[in-house]
């Protein structure tokens, strides 16, 4: 059994008036993929916004109960953001490269946090990133074309890159694959399986098959409220909850 | 309706819309055509001016000057005797009358050119040198052919005996037109041929920078104030709300807040650019603030959160992200501001820059002139040398706007980024 990297109680988050998501108690191991899975609107991403408290960017988004990372609440107001995010990293639904260089949309993120002080620790951790993302063959030779320039599997993989350039604990990666084809979705998921052994991943999406493939641990919500969770084997064969059967039997959703 | 007759009119309509949008186009710009031909059918005249080609004789005993006289020396000489007497030499008079009138063939400058031609070359004391001196506003106009000769003489500016002199040198190709150097380096002047935009532009061009001083770094840190980190509340709507409202409130009403507040209250000085720059500071505001949140509003919020999410803070995610990527769209509307501000006049006249002013400005806090208010100022005169420079203000006026447009679709097209 794995060791319990973050783990929410009673997590409540509100829009205004709308509740979006009710009483969630969830824990994510270290180094195992979570998926998280269930129909639209059902408050998977806001879960994982609350993670990297991407929800503070909402005014009128108010959370109550715990999240506990290495059981330290994020919460915390002696916690800077900064720190926290720079632990949580964050990969989109739409591939969202700076409109820079490729080399600048990796170094961006180090050199803010002041993580390579010469451009030859900057290189290196650029392409170190860029490796890890299985893109530095691709790239390499073009380091300074901008990165809005690649193609949409490509920006995908760059921003994972961009992710991971900062070191952090843990991934939470958003639909990462609906925008793209097949074959730069395959690639991905493949991608997830190697990082999977360095960071802690949380991954919301669509498809019941990449939740299947990629996963260890799946999540079900439903209106907001955290129906199962389990070992994605017993989710998938073998649910405790109706709820559950009938969504990935496809008969809702 | 079959289903023929129904495409049929639908291709009809589309045709009828093609044309009506194809006429409006049309007559847009026969409007823009009418207005510049008008304009330049009588302003290009003005970039010329007729000068009269005149031996002066430098006498020494009229002048009273030695060799070698120093510069102070020969400012204190008095050309007037000289200027005179090589004048009257042009064309044999008869009583003073006939003197008078053929004096008056040349600019009221006449004595001022002559001393300062020789200022230039004193060594040209005890000679005779053949000078252009610039005629009189009346002979520029009857020789560019504004001035219609078959009118009975007392309907005429020109007398019967001038129209002979100025035939004679016509004759003698003695009297020709060359480019126009006062139109450019002279303040204003009763007289037509001496009046020139020199002041106006440097007045206009000095009233443009304070306004661009004060005017773009207070927008800017407001519009990304305002977009970025303000909370969105009632507060910062009826803010938002305002700022449009002023960004439509008629000129003049700046102007009559400046004449209230600067003038009377403060005593800054009237018609300076100084406290034209602040007017026009005050009405350009909003108009950059507008485009300036627009440019901030179009940059994606996933570039914001792409920054957020690697650990920037929100200071961090504006200025190294969204600040440059909205800075095409800030600079052209920055620079569409001024092109309107450059031609704004109603405040100007309302402090005081309608004031009549001969010296070019030496710094923003001398009175001066600007462009919008000279062509105004000029307007109102009669003499035909004035419309014609009326008109040439504007040219000049018009092309400082086009290319200050040209260059804001420049900068918006060439480095703005598109988003799909």
């Amino acid at each position: 059994m794995k060791e319990i990297k973050i783990k929410s109680i009673n997590l409540n988050v509100f829009y205004g008036e709308k509740q979006a998501l009710f009483d969630v108690n969830l824990s994510l191991n270290e180094k195992e993929v979570t998926a998280l899975i269930g129909p639209s609107g059902c408050g998977k991403s806001t879960f994982i916004r609350c993670i990297n408290r991407m929800n503070d960017v909402i005014d009128i988004c108010k959370v109550t109960g715990t999240i506990e990372m290495d059981g330290f609440d994020i919460n915390d107001k002696n916690l800077d953001v900064v720190s926290l995010r720079e632990r949580v990293g964050m990969v989109f639904q739409k591939p969202n490269p700076f409109p820079k260089s490729i080399y600048d949309n990796i170094s961006y993120g180090p050199k803010i946090h002041g993580k390579g002080e010469s451009k030859s620790e900057l290189d290196f951790i650029v392409e170190k990133s860029l490796r890890k993302a299985a893109l530095w063959e691709e790239v390499k030779d073009r380091l300074d074309e901008p990165g809005t320039s690649l193609s949409g599997g490509q920006q995908q993989r760059l921003c994972i890159a961009r992710a991971i350039s900062v070191n952090p604990e843990v991934i939470l990666m958003d639909e990462p694959c609906s925008a793209l084809d097949p074959i730069a979705t395959a690639k991905i998921e493949e991608l997830i399986d190697e990082l999977k052994e360095t960071f802690t991943i949380v991954i919301v999406t669509h498809s019941m098959a990449q939740a299947v493939r990629v996963s260890q641990k799946t999540g079900f919500f439903h209106l907001g409220k955290l129906i199962e969770v389990g070992k994605t084997d017993k989710i998938f064969k073998n649910p405790d909850n109706k709820m559950t059967q009938d969504y990935i039997t496809g008969r809702f959703g | 309706m079959t289903k023929d007759k129904r495409l049929a009119k639908r291709h009809r309509s589309e045709k009828i819309f093609k044309f009506y949008g194809l006429l409006s186009i049309f007559i847009s710009l026969l409007f823009v055509l009418v207005l510049v031909n008008n304009i330049f059918s009588k302003g290009t005249s003005a970039f010329t001016k007729t000068v009269i080609e005149t031996e002066v004789f430098y006498n020494q005993d009229l002048l009273d000057l030695e060799y070698g006289a120093s510069k102070d020396e020969i400012l204190d000489a008095d050309f007037f005797d000289v200027t005179i007497e090589s004048l009257l030499l042009i064309y044999p008079t008869n009583g003073l009358d006939e003197e008078k009138q053929l004096i008056n063939l040349f600019s009221t400058d006449v004595e001022i050119e002559i001393k300062s031609k020789f200022l230039n070359n004193n060594d040209f004391i005890g000679k005779k040198v053949i000078i252009e001196l610039t005629a009189s506003d009346d002979i520029d106009q009857l020789h560019k052919g504004n001035y219609p000769r078959d009118l009975p003489e007392d309907r005429r500016r020109i007398s019967d005996f001038q129209l002979k002199i100025f035939d004679k040198l016509v004759e003698n190709g003695n009297i020709k037109k060359t480019f126009n150097n006062y139109f450019f380096t002279k303040g204003d002047s009763r007289d037509p041929e001496l009046a020139g935009i020199g002041g106006a532009l440097v007045g206009s061009f000095y009233s443009i920078l304070i306004c661009l001083l004060l005017s773009f770094p207070i927008a800017v840190l407001a519009s990304i104030y305002l977009e970025e980190f303000a909370p969105k509340n009632r507060i910062t709507d009826f803010i938002e709300i305002n700022i449009n409202n002023l960004a439509a409130v008629p000129s003049i009403v700046y102007g009559l807040l400046a004449l209230q507040i600067l003038l009377s209250t403060i005593h800054l000085p009237r018609s300076t650019p100084l406290v034209a720059g602040i007017t026009l500071a005050l009405m350009t505001l909003p108009r950059i603030i507008i485009p300036c949140r627009a440019s901030l509003k179009a940059v994606p919020p996933s570039i914001r959160e792409g920054a957020l999410a690697v650990g920037a803070s929100k200071f961090q995610s504006v200025f190294h992200h969204v600040v440059p990527l909205a800075l095409p769209g800030t600079l052209s509307g920055t620079i569409i501001g001024l092109a309107q501000a450059l031609g704004e006049t109603a405040p100007l006249i309302l402090i005081g820059m309608v004031a009549f002013v001969v010296d070019i400005p030496s710094s923003p806090i001398d009175p001066s002139a600007s462009l919008p208010v000279q062509v105004y100022l000029w307007s109102e005169s009669a003499e035909r040398g004035f419309v014609e420079k009326t008109s040439a203000t504007i040219m000049i006026l018009l092309s400082f706007l086009i290319v200050m447009n040209f260059l804001a679709v420049y900068l918006r097209q060439k480095f703005e980024k598109r988003w799909n």
